[in-house]
């Protein structure tokens, strides 16, 4: 073995080590916050304490007693449902109109609609607070029309994404057989796109669930969403465990849903889709 | 969706972006370039003070300064943690790679306020860290590592890994690998790979996880102020802190001061990675 080829083996060798040790590294970065926040949310004691010295359900109990967890929760959910089934609907038309078109106008069509993704959300927000405030707007509408813009990218994306891999020769069938474009499009292409309207709804509740700057902006006195009111409580009224479990509450819904996209669409429609 | 009628698609999704997400942000831009008004949400006089008294005020360039400090900071950690991870992850077998990236996938679902609670607890004076020293007799007094500037960085650079990991993965697992091997056949070491071939032919995902990570840590108010406190402001703060106190035009101004910044920043970033040059590559 030449002097060359032994320092290049070593250096395969470090290489290896550096790869490994980066991904423990990464995986716990990312990993342990979050369980610590849910192992928190089962401590008995008053304050936090790691590890905690037993295990209690009491600050669920405390999560589901207080009102304004409650409200904060069950506006969530609601605001998450609409806004989830609005922006799809809305990304799916869109998907549907450009999966076949090109040119610049289409092009320019879509990354509007995939402009919010990467837009800051903050600009959003406090552009649509002044113009709620120019046009008094009442505030669950104007809170559903923000989640709709934020949501809204994920369900044209993955619609698009099926609408371009269906064999055109299927809707020609259906307009041969006598179709028109009304009865092609909800008989034969909305059945076959189904699974990507499907995940891009299950992302963009994941989205509105989660959603914090527009909604920073546009909440108002007794109409708060859960992360807000979880990162008004944390600013405001010290880390008490209720926000462990109003955490923990969070954490689960998404589990519950990413079980529902797995038995729907399969997970690996989600590694791809990002 | 091809006929007479198919504009009927396009129009409900085209007329909601318009009229919420285009025609807000014109007339913020709208109100950017207007005096101040005590009584209304902005005055009739059009000026380009807002924007100047900003970029000749040396505190705002100070905190500009320092939001670029931390968004590099950032990029660079998760470039250099991302971009091995993401290399052990492409060569998983279809099986596993899938799980490792479901791993990375669902800390994004969970809502930020959540993951930046978790480091709180992790760095606050009784977080873990601290009592840990304590238990371990490391430390006599608690340390200060919240509200910093480099907790700051730690929490949102841990936030915004699993954007950078999963688009470089997706890059690699794309790659040819008779490239390399083609590489290696012809005698170049496997450093001399990797900075040859593997490297710029992975620069789509580089670039794609650079934008998403750069352009998430402008907005990311709420781990910035969670984490950093009143003393490590960035400039997503004066955004939110002009508003709170009903300066529209000034909170206008540093919002498009915000959005000058990423652009500029996206063209740099597309203009050193080149993305376009390697074929094939998505958008």
């Amino acid at each position: 073995m030449t002097r060359d080829a032994r320092s290049s083996d070593a250096g395969a060798r470090i290489g290896r080590v550096v790869r490994i040790l980066a991904t423990i590294v990464a995986f716990a970065l990312v990993i342990v916050p979050i369980a610590i926040v849910i192992v928190a949310a089962f401590s008995p004691s008053d304050y936090f304490q790691f590890p905690p010295p037993g295990f209690s359900m009491r600050w669920f109990v405390e999560f589901f007693r207080l009102e304004t967890m409650r409200n904060a929760f069950a506006l969530s959910i609601e605001l998450a449902l609409a806004a989830a089934t609005l922006s799809t609907l809305l990304g799916t038309l869109g998907a549907l109109y450009l999966a076949r078109r090109r040119g610049p106008a289409s092009a320019l069509l879509q990354s509007l609609f995939l402009a919010p993704l990467v837009f800051p959300t903050i600009i959003l927000g406090v552009a649509l607070l002044l113009m709620y405030k120019t046009l008094g707007m009442p505030i669950f509408p104007g809170l559903l029309l923000a989640h709709c813009i934020v949501g809204m990218p994920y369900g044209f994306r993955t619609v698009l994404a099926s609408a371009q891999s269906l064999d055109p020769a299927l809707e020609e069938a259906g307009q041969s057989l006598g179709a028109g474009p009304l009865s092609t499009l909800l008989l034969v292409t909305l059945p076959l796109v189904w699974p990507g309207v499907l995940a891009g709804w299950l992302f963009a509740f994941i989205v509105s669930f989660g959603e914090l700057n527009t909604a920073l902006f546009l909440t108002g006195p007794g109409m708060t969403t859960l992360p807000i009111e979880i990162f008004s409580y944390l600013q405001f009224e010290g880390s008490q465990l209720v926000i462990a479990a109003a955490s923990t509450v969070q954490i689960a819904l998404i589990i519950v849903l990413v079980a529902a996209i797995e038995r729907v669409v399969g997970v690996a429609r989600l590694t791809r889709a990002r | 969706m091809k006929g007479r009628f198919s504009w009927l698609l396009v129009a409900p999704p085209l007329a909601t972006a318009l009229v919420f997400f285009v025609a807000p942000v014109a007339y913020l831009f709208w109100v950017s370039l207007h005096t101040p008004s005590a009584s209304e949400l902005y005055g009739k006089a059009l000026t380009i003070a807002n924007y100047a008294n900003v970029l000749g005020d040396s505190f705002y360039l100070a905190i500009i300064r320092r939001t670029l400090g931390v968004a590099a900071a950032i990029l660079a950690l998760c470039l250099l943690i991302g971009y091995p991870v993401a290399y052990v992850i492409a060569r998983l077998s279809p099986r596993c790679r899938m799980i490792a990236l479901l791993a990375l996938l669902f800390p994004l679902m969970v809502s930020n306020v959540v993951r930046a609670y978790g480091w709180v607890a992790l760095l606050g004076r009784q977080g873990v860290i601290n009592n840990s020293l304590r238990d371990l007799r490391l430390a006599d007094a608690p340390l200060d590592l919240l509200y910093t500037t480099p907790a700051v960085v730690v929490a949102l650079m841990t936030i915004l890994l699993p954007y950078m990991t999963i688009s470089i993965a997706n890059s690699l697992t794309a790659l040819d690998r008779r490239y390399e091997e083609a590489a290696q056949a012809l005698g170049a070491s496997p450093w001399r790979t990797f900075v040859h071939v593997t490297l710029p032919l992975s620069t789509p995902g580089v670039a794609s996880g650079m934008l998403l990570v750069f352009l998430l840590t402008l907005s990311a108010y709420v781990t910035i102020t969670l984490l950093g406190g009143p003393r490590s402001k960035l400039l997503v703060s004066l955004v939110y802190d002009g508003v709170g106190a009903f300066q529209w035009p000034h909170a206008a101004a540093l919002a498009f001061i915000l959005l000058a910044i990423a652009l500029a920043v996206t063209g740099i970033i597309l203009a050193i990675l080149r993305p376009g040059r390697v074929q094939g590559a998505r958008r």
